[in-house]
């Protein structure tokens, strides 16, 4: 069979075991970019389903089977993604895999206990990668958290460069502003990467005029975000507790980071019997034991006076309403968690703020280390995100022996349109890059742009 | 109703069939036949509008199994409406009606055929009657998929609409590529034969026709005789292709892949291997009297069963005249049909195991009431669904059959020409019994019952659902009507 598929451009075999909500979005995803896909899955009813929309080949029974991958086609698979509802069932399916066939393995472990042994699982199992969606959102509401202005923080260059999303508020001196004008009277630590205007997406040159309601997205190394947002004269008042509605795994994860840099955590949760493990894991933090959906019990826990405020709980059009009532009542900076991406359209209407989507930045991950694994021999992806409603791909590249860019000016380069270079990161040294810098090998580069599918740095040429 | 998409894909099937009329006048071209002008003519048109109707390109890419379904129906009507052109253009078949029936039966593979003498077509028209045999095999809209890249990852509900069987399944995760693989198989068989009947001294233009009607098990003949007037050698060529040819096409690709065992376990292949094993044994026995010798007789009653149950139409005697048993035997055989995922035509061997089993659990159930029982095939669990979808598939398949074969008695024929003739249309074979018996045809219907004739090839080759849909008034009023609204929506939306 491989041998007669052409080779035009050829997209890996991957195995998806599991069509959850994590399974769906990726099967969207990887299918778009054309890898030969293959879905494992206990229920047929879900199956069918799936291939009817998706053009992808479905196997009925359980991932963690050898018959079961032999049939999906474990032996010429590159890759197998185990994101089914039972950690150990991931772990057990991505371990039969790796010693049966030559594909690496990316397991979803969710379960606290599993995720502090993360590393070891992964170097034991001999697993290429292991994703905990819970995480990865506690992560991203800590960093949004820490940040209040911002709608969305992205991190890149392990952290060292942050993309924020702003909103421009009315009145803001912004406004009507050219973003040339922005560098000459600010500063020139930052740069303003993409701009939203109802509901379209520009990557912006430097005559654009922004105006007030714009939602802009702004690159800047991390030690200059700060003073580039009070610069900016944006309102930053750090934010010094949070009310958390739920008290899931994500809270918990979310909990305990934000306890490390110095929050108070009140956590309001209805089962009485996770509310005593929480607070025996949680110490430091308070936990209430009651309905998080309660008006009075949300005023008596003190709404009107939190700085943030954080539902979690399991059904989105509850985290949804919870957000819009704190919103009416208090100041409280909100981060909006949301499952399904069912009526993006009319939630991205709603003016929630923040939202994180948990199945997104596992998706997002994943597809990182798949288009870093299809071109595994020249310059790799290093983090891959998608903004404003997936428009919009930031693209962190290692760059490696690709004398089609290096050491050229940038001015020289015949870029594509719709794509901007942020940031240059050069043995830890991070800037923006102006026309007459060049790439070098070993830098990493972020770069923002509406096609789709990088793969490699040489793809931004025209 | 995603119209717009549906117009694109029929737009596609007509260019398509533009490309594929250039092997007729190509024939011409060769035997220097004024009539490839007719088959000109009709590519050029049926290529401008094909690309008129691709001009612009859907906005909407996401089909559903109504749009999959009604598609591929006007597809078909479509695709015969063009091919029967140049039948009447040549003037080789003079009313429409009759153009029509002959193209149909060319495209789904019945083999049936009004023309009272067929050696006096032109070779163009005759490679053409051959060659929609090859084409409607293994589907119009399976080989657009294998060429054409068509946006969209719903087109999987366009092959389910065409493909033979109760269940469709992928052999790759690609659709393309499972397209492209089965007419590689169909392909790489079909020259396998046109080379081995060459080698038994058959003229190239003979085995090539004969080779594209034995690979879509189609049956038209380019003889009055069909078969009769070759060697034996080649009769046993075309007998052991014809059985090939009704093979699961899922077998062969496990073949190629090299996983042999999961090929001979398949057991709706076994059963059809014993069904035909069994049929051949009975005729041969009851026949033998007729023939002179073993060899001659096995090769007739196999060829005739081999011929019948692949619903290809062949013949090599006139097996009208044989006793009452083998006559039966036939007819039975007739309805039974090839494997799923074939080219062949019939209610499909699978079906019948299935409904032979749950039959089997339906009596279990009688001796012990509260016992569970899940039907299994190839030692897999069969959905309920599956099984509810063959069930209410044989009902139609009744009903159907017995609306056509009342509307055919007004002609005042004898019951076993008829119900043959309704046999013979709807399950796509092509000769019945008596009238429209091996030595017969069907020139003796009426235009009416020629457009029923026509309307059963139709839905037996689409297996019912998909043409049933579009006699659903609902389905017309959702084709019409709908366009507005959805232009209002997609509007709101983008805002």
């Amino acid at each position: 069979m491989r041998t007669i598929i052409p080779h035009e451009n050829r997209g890996l075999n991957i195995i998806i075991a599991g069509c959850g909500k994590v399974g769906i979005t990726l099967i969207d995803q990887l299918s778009k970019e054309g890898h030969y896909i293959t879905v494992i899955d206990k229920n047929p009813t879900k199956l069918q389903t799936l291939s009817n929309n998706y053009d992808v080949m479905t196997v009925c029974g359980n991932g963690a089977s050898y018959s079961v991958q032999r049939e999906a086609g474990i032996e010429s698979a590159d890759l197998i993604i185990a994101v089914t509802d039972s950690d150990e069932l991931n772990l057990l399916c991505c371990t039969v895999a790796s010693r049966s066939g030559k594909c690496s393995a990316i397991a979803r472990v969710r379960t606290p206990d599993y995720s502090i042994e993360a590393n070891y699982l992964k170097n034991r199992l001999g697993l290429a990668r292991i994703i905990n969606p819970e995480l990865e959102a506690a992560n991203e509401v800590t960093r949004i958290l820490s940040l209040p202005t911002a709608l969305d923080v992205t991190p890149f260059a392990h952290g060292q460069v942050e993309m924020v999303k702003i909103k421009i508020p009315e009145n803001s001196f912004l406004d009507n502003m050219e973003i040339q004008n922005i560098s000459k009277n600010i500063s020139t630590d930052f740069l303003i990467s993409a701009v939203e205007r109802n509901g379209e997406v520009f990557i912006p040159s430097g005559s654009f005029i922004l105006k007030s309601g714009d939602i802009m997205s702004v690159v800047a190394a991390r030690r200059d975000i700060l003073s580039t947002i009070k610069k900016m004269n944006f309102k930053s008042t750090p934010i010094k507790n949070t009310l958390i509605i739920g008290g899931g795994k994500v809270a918990y994860y979310l909990a305990k980071q934000l306890l490390n840099i110095g929050f108070d955590v009140k956590i309001i949760e209805q089962d009485r019997e996770r509310c005593e493990e929480l607070s025996i894991l949680l110490p430091k933090a308070i936990i209430i034991n009651g309905d998080g959906t309660d008006e009075d019990l949300l005023k008596e826990e003190g709404i009107h006076n939190c700085d943030s405020f954080v539902p979690l709980t399991g059904i989105d059009e509850e985290n949804i309403m919870l957000t819009l009532y704190a919103s009416k009542v208090s100041n409280a900076k909100a981060v909006t968690k949301i499952n399904r991406i069912n009526f993006t359209n009319v939630i991205a209407g709603l003016d929630l703020g923040s939202v994180v989507y948990p199945r997104f930045l596992t998706s997002e991950a994943i597809i990182a280390y798949v288009r870093a694994m299809k071109n595994s021999m020249n310059s790799g992806i290093e983090t891959l995100s998608h903004l404003f409603n997936q428009r919009v791909e930031a693209i962190e590249f290692k760059i490696k022996e690709a004398p089609a860019v290096t050491n050229i000016p940038l001015i020289d380069l015949k870029l594509k349109n719709n794509l901007l270079i942020c940031v240059i990161n050069r043995n830890g040294r991070v800037f923006i890059p102006s026309g007459q810098d060049c790439f070098m090998d070993g830098d990493s580069v972020v770069l923002v742009t509406t096609h789709r599918g990088f793969n490699d740095i040489n793809d931004i040429l025209k | 109703m995603n119209t717009s998409y549906i117009r694109h894909i029929i737009g596609q099937v007509l260019k398509m069939e533009a490309t594929l009329m250039l092997l007729p006048c190509l024939t011409a071209l060769i035997y220097k036949e004024p009539e490839g002008f007719a088959f000109f003519i009709t590519l050029v048109v049926c290529g401008l509008i094909g690309f008129v109707a691709t001009y612009k390109k859907p906005a909407e890419t996401t089909i559903y199994l109504k749009e999959g379904c009604a598609a591929t129906a006007l597809c078909w009507i479509f695709l015969s409406i063009f091919g029967a052109i140049p039948f009447v253009l040549t003037g080789e078949i003079s009313h429409f009606v009759d153009a029509l029936f002959e193209t149909v039966s060319g495209f789904t593979t019945t083999g049936a055929s009004i023309l009272t003498d067929v050696e006096k077509l032109s070779h163009c028209s005759l490679l053409w009657r051959s060659f929609t045999h090859w084409i409607g095999g293994m589907g119009v809209l399976v080989f657009l998929l294998a060429i054409i890249p068509l946006s969209g990852a719903s087109n999987f509900n366009l092959m389910k609409a065409e493909s033979p069987g109760p269940s469709v399944g992928k052999l790759v995760p690609k659709l393309k590529h499972t397209a492209r693989l089965l007419y590689m198989i169909y392909i790489f068989m079909t020259f396998v034969e046109f080379v081995l009947l060459l080698c038994g001294k058959m003229p190239v233009f003979d085995a090539l026709s004969t080779s594209f009607g034995t690979a879509g098990t189609g049956g038209f003949g380019i003889k009055a005789d069909s078969l009769a007037g070759y060697s034996p050698f080649i009769q046993w060529v075309v007998t052991i292709f014809m059985i090939l040819f009704g093979v699961n096409f899922n077998a062969y690709y496990f073949i190629f892949m090299r996983q042999i065992k999961k090929a001979v376990s398949m057991e709706e292949v076994k059963c059809y291997f014993i069904i035909i094993a069994a049929a051949i044994a009975i005729i041969f026995f009851n026949t033998f009297s007729l023939f002179s010798g073993i060899e001659e007789t096995l090769r007739h009653s196999s060829f005739q069963v081999a011929s019948i149950i692949t619903t290809t139409g062949f013949s090599t005697t006139d097996f009208n005249l044989w006793p009452e048993t083998s006559r039966f035997i036939l007819v039975l055989l007739m309805f039974i049909g090839a494997c799923a995922g074939s080219t062949g035509g019939g209610i499909k061997v699978s079906r019948i195991v299935l409904m032979l089993k749950t039959v089997k659990k339906e009596l279990y159930t009688f001796m012990h009431p509260k016992s569970i029982l899940k039907i299994k095939i190839d030692g897999k669990p069969v959905e309920h669904e599956v099984v509810r979808s063959v069930n209410v598939y044989f009902i139609s398949f009744v009903i159907i059959f017995c609306l056509s074969l009342f509307f055919l008695s007004f002609e005042g024929k004898d019951l076993i020409t008829c119900f043959t003739a309704v046999a013979a249309t709807i399950n796509n074979i092509g000769p019945g019994l008596e009238e429209v018996g091996p030595c017969g045809n069907f020139a003796g219907f009426n235009p009416f019952s020629k457009i029923i004739l026509i309307l059963d090839m139709l839905a037996g080759r689409l297996e019912l659902f998909p043409l049933l849909i579009l006699f659903h008034p609902k389905a017309w009023k959702e084709l019409l009507v709908t366009q507005k609204s959805k232009r209002h929506l997609t509007k709101a939306g983008k805002r």
